[in-house]
């Protein structure tokens, strides 16, 4: 029988991301702790095999090697939840959490940089880094502004989607790079809803109260 | 800086039971609310160790510090140390507090710390208000006051004619024909401000539509306001470790 192994580093967004997903689904998993930092492990020679563009996390399925927390997101909705509610089969609702799931890997990249520099010391330019965060959370903020007047508590559709655990991290550990909640009352809203998810998980950085 | 009234949070954003950090004139404050529903802004130093009590949470009417848990009542006293959980707290354990109310949907401080005659407000409730949102700009409060001076009222329910503007020290109304928005005017630092913004009128008439045209409406200000110095203003984040 195959079984899920999440090559995983505690302290790495990306890999909270899945741990996160794989909480709420209820899904038993093997861990395989890598030392990113300081030990540099994904960029070792067994590592590089299973994914040669370096990076975390890394899932496994039996044979299925699959790489970038997003796609891992998807696959594990798409095989294990039945009814569809983490990543919805509906055309639009689905295109829309695709959206937002690009948006946290992409516009929220600069996030994780910041972050990595500032709590690793690795290269990077802070305040073009911080500017470029800020204009992602802005956008987050004036999203879920608009959807409370709809009175609708999540990023997108009716219920809490992949959407909403990809967009977390970022703002969630925003004050390791210095940038404060005080900007954006909305986001803190809809995280503390998202805090109560059954399954909720923490990572390092992230408290269980709000 | 003038001793005054200034907005901190819209009302209605301000759950029960929760808190959060912000600044006026770059002094840090904590704003929060009790589970009787009452709203304080306090000093946002923990007089243990001078932590943020923002970073710490609310439980049954008491704030309790991030850092060794001391806790603090409603009338900022400590009343409890983890550390000596038997000790009578001296009365002297106090965190220094602003004088607060909440009107037209907004809570208001005084910001004279531990003021015990804090003038009067100068403007009266106006029941009911429909909130909008809290807006956060890369400029000072007088470049956004320069803006509201020349904003035109959004039209709403009632739209008619030339916008008519007034303004005390932190509150600007526009206003056009029975449509009136009110925007108060936080300033966070010499470099960045908060408006919060209003609907003088019943949430049964201005929820929703109104509310996103009002909050469209402060997000094309926002641009122009930054825009007009270039994006972020004069505003250079430092991002600290
Ligand atoms: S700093 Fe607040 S309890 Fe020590």
């Amino acid at each position: 029988m195959s079984e899920i192994t999440l090559y995983d580093f505690e302290l790495d967004e990306n890999c909270y991301k899945v741990r996160l997903l794989l909480s709420v689904l209820g899904l038993s998993y093997r861990k395989v702790a890598v030392n990113m930092v300081p030990g540099r492990e994904h960029l070792a020679v067994a590592l590089m095999t299973l994914n040669p563009r370096g990076s975390l996390p890394i899932l496994t399925n039996g044979e299925f090697v699959l790489s970038e927390a997003e796609a891992i997101m998807t696959y594990l909705a798409r095989a294990y939840d039945d009814g569809n509610t983490w990543l919805p089969a509906e055309p639009k609702g689905h295109g829309t959490v695709a959206m937002w799931l690009q948006f946290a890997s992409r516009d929220l990249h600069a996030a994780y940089l910041a972050r990595r520099l500032a709590m690793f010391d690795e290269p990077g330019d802070e305040v073009a880094l911080g500017l470029a965060a800020r204009r992602a959370f802005r956008l987050m903020e004036d999203h879920m502004t608009a959807r409370e007047f709809d009175r609708a508590a999540w990023f997108v559709g009716d219920n809490p989607s992949l959407a909403d655990l990809a967009l977390f991290p970022a703002i969630a550990l925003s004050r390791d790079f210095g940038i404060e909640h005080e900007a954006y009352p909305a986001l803190r809203r809809w995280m503390r809803l998202l805090r109560a998810i059954p399954g909720f998980m923490t990572m390092p950085g992230i408290s269980d109260y709000y | 800086m003038e001793t005054g009234w200034y907005p901190v949070a819209l009302a209605e954003g301000l759950e029960r039971g929760t808190s959060t950090g912000t600044r006026l004139f770059g002094r840090e404050l904590v704003v929060w609310r009790d589970s009787a529903d009452t709203s304080h802004v306090w000093e946002d130093r923990c007089p243990h160790r001078g932590m943020r009590l923002s970073f710490g949470f609310v439980r049954d009417n008491h704030i309790a510090c991030l850092y060794h848990g001391w806790q603090y009542d409603t009338s900022a006293q400590c009343r409890y140390i983890p550390a000596h959980p038997d000790l009578a707290v001296p009365n002297t354990i106090r965190v220094a507090t602003y004088p607060s109310i909440e009107r037209l949907g907004i809570v208001w401080a005084y910001d004279d710390l531990d003021s015990d005659a804090p003038q009067d407000i100068g403007f009266a409730e106006r029941a009911p208000v429909t909130p909008v949102r809290s807006l956060y700009i890369d400029a000072s409060a007088a470049k956004v006051f320069d803006a509201l001076v020349l904003a035109e009222c959004p039209s709403l329910k009632d739209a008619g004619g030339a916008t008519q503007r007034s303004r005390t020290d932190a509150l600007a109304s526009l206003k056009s024909g029975g449509d009136e928005i009110l925007v108060a005017v936080q300033p966070l630092s010499d470099v960045e401000s908060a408006l919060h913004i209003v609907i003088a009128g019943s949430p049964d008439v201005h929820s929703g539509d109104s509310q996103k045209r009002v909050s469209a409406w402060g997000e094309a200000l926002r641009r122009e306001i930054e825009g007009a110095a270039g994006y972020a203003g004069e505003l250079r984040h430092g991002v600290a470790p």
